[in-house]
């Protein structure tokens, strides 16, 4: 079935993370200079404002920080209610949001913060893949 | 009307553009969005004055603050995004003169960034168009959410996780708030014969209702309504000669933490902990002087942590303001008096009716007309104003006493 929910417009200035999801990596912008992973992608280091920046690979790895369970949707998510929007820390830094997979969205209360997740990516285009996470341990905090 | 001697008060410092200006596309093959021009320009002013980036206290620009303080990873204590056409960034610096010469800050920037040329036809030009989508829009789009109540879910969880607080903790905020709509017959949820779901409610109610996004219940969610308001402000002399009580702004302060929730660092905090402590040190008062409180209550949680946040109740126990009813009529200490957003009215950004109702409360007006019924009115002769803008992003707060404290 055709993806039927809203796909990121790109811009830009993340061209190098797009095209790491078609392939099925997580880019990640880092600082040069003080080695920091942030996310989302700036034009500079928030934190130390250096414009010295590079695009790496990370690990896909990291833990669910904490989560919410949709009712409301419109759109092609309506047709998915309930599901699980979440915050994922990653094992490089900083943080990612997603839908979260592995979990039962009727059961908010079985689902743990600190979680150990993993990244996967679904194709939505030609142009376009996005990555999800899944948890893999439910060992929380 | 006084003479503020402003003449002088500040200078500009430093003047630096973006690295490609003019028709970038032409040059150098690809385009230079609104976003890069300001952060070159930025970046370039900060070099030429050695002032680093992490100094900026205060953000001004034609509708882009917000973002560029997140962008940059600061959190200015002045924020304004005053938007008025090509003369906004004279405006700016006449605004940033006066806020140098009070004393709220010391360093401003004044940025600007549009893509004119290569944007053009897509909202890049011609009048405060911001071309691109943010990087940080661009990142969150793809994850189902819509709207306020599906973020601030997020915060509820991870407060239950930290405190170990709970739905029904919540619950009781909006239990109270609709208790006091019930004294305000100008309130959308006053009365059965207002409203069909109109009348108090209990914390059964609240729990039972259906859930828009757990851990959020529809009665943990504000109104969504129509709504005016207006305030005037005026030096003392003429407050004076008005045959109105004046109600004296005695402390006021203004913080961010983030644009985009996806930015905030504790998602059980808001910034409203640095512009209160700007407020009351204004004022020369505590939250242990407050008599009453004003608080945007978008949803229960964001009244419960920003109690918190004000000082008015210990980490991971805003809620038991309410709960143990110090908030309700009669108490210790009354929070939103008018119903708040949550039972009187909330038309998207309510900021202004928390002004209005503080105003009827410390000018001893609450009673009057169609501001209220009988047992409305409080003897509060402090009250700390705490709105809350974004997605738990921005904050300004505001004490405000009486001229009979």
């Amino acid at each position: 079935m055709a993806y039927n929910k809203p796909i990121p417009p790109q811009g830009q200035h993340t061209k190098p993370f797009w095209e790491g999801a078609k392939a099925g990596k997580l880019m990640l912008p880092r600082c040069r200079d003080c080695n920091r992973v942030h996310w989302y992608p700036r034009l500079i280091c928030p934190f130390c404002h250096s414009t010295n920046l590079e695009w790496i690979e990370g690990s896909g790895k990291g833990r669910v920080h904490t989560f919410a369970v949709q009712h409301r949707a419109f759109g092609g998510w309506a047709e998915e209610v309930p599901y699980v929007t979440a915050y994922i820390d990653l094992d490089e830094g900083d943080r990612m949001m997603t839908v979260l997979r592995g979990v039962d969205a009727t059961k908010p209360e079985e689902i743990e913060i600190g979680a150990r997740v993993e990244v996967e990516f679904e194709q939505a285009n030609d142009d376009t893949s996005i990555p999800f996470w899944r948890v893999v341990d439910q060992t929380g905090e | 009307m006084g003479k503020p001697n402003l003449s002088n008060a500040a200078a500009i410092v430093g003047a630096a553009e973006s690295d490609v200006i003019g028709y970038p596309e032409d040059l150098t093959g690809h385009k230079v969005t609104s976003l890069q021009h300001h952060i070159q320009a930025i970046k370039n002013v900060s070099v030429q004055t050695g002032i680093p980036i992490s100094e900026i206290q205060g953000i001004f620009s034609a509708g882009w603050s917000g973002e560029l303080a997140e962008h940059l990873g600061v959190t200015p204590r002045y924020l304004d995004t005053t938007s008025v056409g090509g003369c906004s960034f004279q405006i700016h610096v006449h605004h940033a003169l006066a806020a140098i010469h009070a004393g709220i800050i010391d360093i401003a920037l004044v940025s600007h960034g549009e893509a004119g040329w290569s944007y053009r036809g897509g909202g890049g030009g011609g009048g405060g168009g911001r071309g691109q989508v943010s990087p940080g829009a661009e990142m969150t789009a793809a994850y189902g959410t819509f709207g306020a109540p599906s973020q601030y879910a997020h915060s509820m969880v991870r407060h239950f996780h930290r405190f170990g607080t709970t739905q029904e903790d919540f619950a009781h905020i909006a239990v109270v708030t609709r208790d006091w709509a019930q004294l305000n017959p100008r309130a959308v949820m006053y009365g059965k014969k207002q409203s069909p779901f109109g009348g108090p409610i209990t914390v059964q109610d609240v729990l039972d209702a259906r859930i828009i996004a757990w851990p959020l219940t529809l009665y943990h969610c504000c109104l969504v309504s129509d709504h005016g308001g207006a305030v005037i402000v005026a030096r003392p002399e003429i407050a004076r000669s008005l045959g109105t009580n004046p109600v004296w702004v005695s402390g006021a302060g203004e913080s961010m933490g983030h644009q985009n929730i996806l930015e905030m660092e504790d998602f059980t905090a808001t910034s409203a902990s640095r512009s209160a402590a700007t407020a009351y040190k204004m004022a020369g008062l505590g939250p242990e002087d407050m008599e009453m409180a004003m608080i945007y209550d978008s949803f229960t949680l964001t009244a419960g942590i920003t109690a918190e946040m004000l000082g008015l109740a210990p980490r991971g126990e805003g809620y038991t303001l309410w709960k143990n009813g110090d908030a309700a009529p009669g108490g210790r200490l009354p929070i939103n008096t008018n119903g708040g957003g949550l039972s009187f009215n909330h038309s998207g950004m309510y900021g202004m009716q928390l002004l209005v109702e503080a105003y009827r409360q410390l000018s001893r007006t609450a009673e009057d007309g169609v501001n209220g019924i009988e047992g409305k009115q409080t003897e509060a002769t402090a009250c700390v104003v705490n709105g809350t803008g974004g997605t738990l992003s921005t904050t300004g707060t505001l004490v405000l006493t009486s001229d009979d404290r």
